[in-house]
């Protein structure tokens, strides 16, 4: 992960405890201005990290209403791990602890359930295109990233086509294909 | 004599259906006097799994109809250790930090092992292993690029893989779709104007691009040269 991305990272998790910490009326509205930059950020960076983050604290604003009490400590003391462990550099376990917080709430609100599945479906194909460009086939790229074919395929053609020339051109191509067929 | 055959890839129905242009499959295989086939991985990719995703539900039913309809079929042969043992070929050819990189996934190499066990030819949209086969030097150098030089690749794996697979003729959707044009099948479409051919190669090329076939801008040129040579 990119140092500037940690600290943004880092950041929004210590203003999201900040604001948890005690639980307040005013919690609604100062987690919903920090969602809010989250976005900024993800449009500034369009990195995944960023995405997830952003789309943690968004759910948390939308579930803060009916998040139970053993609920809430459990944001907040994961919150706080991810936070702590991703400034020592542990991303395995700060992934860990962003999974099991997006566990927790999922099952607190139907909408967020809903909302959660889009934009992490849009995250996972973004980092499956990347996966194309880096030379790694449809198939795999999907597999990786748990989508379906069909999911990437579209985005396949706008890959960039990394400076590619085809080997054979393509009216010999052609020719062979008219052939193959008889026309 | 042996019946013709072809082996689609997953990319090139997924192409042709997301463009509706699926259509043209039933007097293309007409013409082509043989069967059409597809993998169980390949069918898996097609019918099985998008069944099971809202978004795309659809278009594994109309891929089933094709199925049921007897339009592609399913191959029943696949040699399963054979496609095991290319699979650990072309996977093992590139490593990062010591460990193996896949680059393919199981129905790309079921088609393409079929495909050659049978002396078929086969349709497919995807770049990766077009590139193994046809240029894998290009392929060499397009990984260690993209990975910034992170990637080691075996050369003597890899040129394994391309020899064993080289005599296989590849084509595309968008040849596909060439030929439907020389046939006639896309001539509906045609605005009476001066260009309307030009439009119509332009339209169904690029629908095709961007639906998923790998070509680029300076090959849909060529393409579009060529088919309306043709019918001049």
């Amino acid at each position: 992960m990119k140092q500037l991305i940690k600290k943004e990272i880092i950041h929004d998790l210590s203003e999201a405890i900040k604001i948890l910490e005690v639980r307040e009326a005013k919690d609604y509205e100062e987690l919903k201005t920090l969602s809010d930059h989250g976005i900024e950020n993800v449009a500034l960076h369009k990195n995944l990290d960023v995405i997830s983050i952003t789309v943690l604290i968004y759910s948390i604003y939308k579930t803060l209403f009916c998040l139970k009490t053993e609920d809430y400590e459990f944001v907040v003391e994961h919150l706080t791990k991810a936070r702590d462990t991703l400034k020592r550099g542990n991303l395995g376990l700060y992934n860990n602890y962003l999974k099991k917080l997006f566990s927790r709430i999922q099952h607190c609100n139907a909408a967020v359930q809903e909302h959660l599945q889009d934009v992490m479906q849009a995250a996972r194909i973004k980092k499956g295109s990347i996966l194309m460009q880096k030379g790694l086939s449809i198939g795999q790229a999907a597999g990786l990233m748990g989508l379906s074919n069909w999911d990437l395929q579209r985005y396949a053609g706008r890959t960039p086509a990394y400076g590619h020339t085809e080997t054979i051109p393509a009216k010999r191509r052609m020719k062979k294909a008219l052939s193959l067929f008889g026309v | 004599m042996a019946t013709k055959t072809i082996f689609f890839d997953a990319g090139p129905i997924i192409t042709l259906v997301m463009a509706r242009l699926a259509w043209i499959l039933p007097p293309l295989k007409k013409q082509f006097g043989g069967e059409f086939y597809i993998t169980p991985a390949v069918k898996y990719e097609l019918i099985d799994r998008p069944l099971t995703v809202k978004r795309f539900q659809f278009e594994a039913l109309e891929v089933s109809k094709m199925v049921r309809e007897g339009l592609i079929k399913i191959y029943p042969s696949v040699n399963d250790s054979e496609v095991s043992k290319i699979k650990k070929l072309v996977n093992g050819s590139f490593s990062m930090r010591g460990r193996n990189m896949d680059v393919l996934q199981e129905g790309e190499v079921q088609s393409i092992t079929a495909a050659k066990n049978i002396n078929s030819s086969i349709v497919m949209d995807e770049r990766t292993l077009r590139l193994l086969i046809e240029n894998n030097k290009r392929m060499k150098s397009l990984l260690e690029r993209r990975f910034h030089g992170k990637v080691v690749a075996n050369l003597d794996r890899i040129n394994k893989f391309s020899n064993e697979f080289k005599q296989v003729n590849i084509i595309r959707s968008v040849e596909l779709i060439g030929i439907a044009f020389k046939m006639g099948l896309l001539d509906d479409y045609i605005l009476k104007r001066r260009n309307g051919t030009d439009i119509l190669l332009n339209a169904v090329l690029y629908a095709a691009r961007y639906n998923g076939c790998a070509v680029t801008d300076h090959e849909i040129e060529e393409l579009k040269d060529f088919l309306s040579e043709r019918i001049k």
